[in-house]
């Protein structure tokens, strides 16, 4: 495992310096958009349906001018924060897969496969 | 309030979440949702949703660094993972038919439960290797971590109630959007009886991979508002990280002490709001 360690390591904390960092470049943008207005998160509403699904989250975040352009580009900073935990199970695995150790990456592919379905069902 | 006021209050509360999270060893997560929901009047959905993607930031940071450090167990770490995960996914499908006000007072009990946990001693009487659960010799479970002499070997005990005490921790951060690293600490801690290093720094791996998985599910139920989910990661991650330096020089006794107590009554607050009784 040790070989994979690190480089786990290394995916990890990037990936979530990476992420907090288009997380707070957006929140700033989308701020600049809302200023003087109240905050909606005291009476709970859902959220539209482009924020309810990964794919749709990214196609809308590249729609530009459309409503809630905005807040699609935190969302998608907040999706690679979220995608982290997923990568860290799918590269452990893999670094099981190679060393040729079945039983691990086997549990790895479980959790893994749990993590997928939860996301993507 | 009105914005940009609102999240930069949200961000400073969330900072201070994440610091005392960090000093008094709790997760900033069960932290953070009883501000939002007590100091803010936010939602306790919209609370839960951006506390546990708060969860997931501070844990891939910290796990990192244990990670590089030797000290976590990935085999017992990923093993356990399965119980968390597939609990987790019960939790946030319980979490989504619960109304707000049984939230409040399921999350107030836990809050007062994790306190009582912290308070609790740390076992020191490790298994030997040879006593192991044979279930976990025969996963490859018992391993080593640096010590100040050289690698020491550690055994471990009771597999299967660890496993389902690890069930029950997964359900609760999927219910109430926490991390649940008290609940997952007492199942390593006290009942596979694990070195306390190795306890904290593979369940660090674990909370984060435990809250992924039910994530999604709050993401499909529309919990996720990224104008409330981006002030509060980066908040408390930002605070975990400070508080994380200051552990050193911080006088740790007196402060944990003080907000144990402040937390104490912050759980209380919140089982009275579920109950539609106001306290102050």
């Amino acid at each position: 495992m040790s070989r994979f360690t690190s480089l786990l390591a290394q995916v990890m904390l990037t990936g979530t310096l990476l992420a907090a960092a288009i997380i707070a470049a957006g929140l700033v943008w989308y701020l600049s958009a809302h200023i003087g207005q109240p905050p909606g998160d005291h009476v709970f509403a859902g959220e539209p349906l482009y924020f309810k699904s990964p794919a749709a989250m990214v196609q809308h975040a590249f729609a530009l001018g459309q409503d809630g352009h905005r807040r699609s580009l935190v969302m998608l900073g907040i999706l690679l924060l979220l995608l982290n935990p997923l990568l860290r199970v799918g590269l452990a695995g893999l670094g099981y897969l190679l060393e040729k150790d079945r039983l691990y990456a086997g549990i790895s592919a479980i959790v893994f496969a749990v993590l997928l379905i939860s996301f993507f069902w | 309030m009105t914005q940009p006021l609102f999240d930069i209050a949200v961000a400073a509360a969330s900072f201070f979440a994440g610091l005392l999270g960090a000093l008094i060893g709790l997760g900033g997560g069960i932290i953070v949702t009883p501000l939002l929901v007590l100091a803010f009047g936010i939602d306790i959905r919209y609370a839960m949703g951006a506390a546990l993607c708060s969860v997931i930031a501070t844990s891939s940071g910290a796990a990192a660094a244990y990670l590089r450090d030797g000290i976590s167990n990935m085999q017992i770490g990923m093993f356990l993972c399965i119980a968390t995960t597939i609990g987790a996914v019960c939790g946030a499908l319980l979490a989504m038919v619960l109304n707000q006000s049984a939230l409040a007072i399921i999350f107030g009990v836990a809050l007062l439960v994790t306190v009582l946990l912290s308070l609790r001693k740390k076992s020191e009487a490790l298994v030997p290797e040879d006593e192991s659960d044979p279930l976990a010799v025969k996963l490859r479970l018992p391993g080593e971590f640096p010590g100040p002499s050289g690698p020491v070997r550690y055994g471990v005990a009771a597999l299967v109630p660890g496993f389902a005490v690890m069930w029950v921790a997964g359900v609760l951060s999927g219910l109430l959007g926490i991390g649940s690293g008290a609940f997952k600490v007492l199942a390593m801690d006290q009942i596979m009886r694990l070195p306390f290093k190795v306890t904290t720094a593979t369940s660090n791996f674990m909370i984060g991979v435990t809250a992924a998985a039910s994530v999604g599910i709050y993401l499909k139920k529309g919990y996720l508002d990224p104008a409330l989910v981006a002030p509060v990661a980066l908040g408390v991650l930002a605070g975990a990280f400070v508080g994380a330096k200051l552990l050193t020089v911080a006088p740790v006794k007196l402060l944990r002490i003080i907000f144990l107590i402040a937390v104490s009554f912050i759980a209380i607050q919140m089982i009275a709001q579920g109950l539609g009784l106001s306290l102050s």
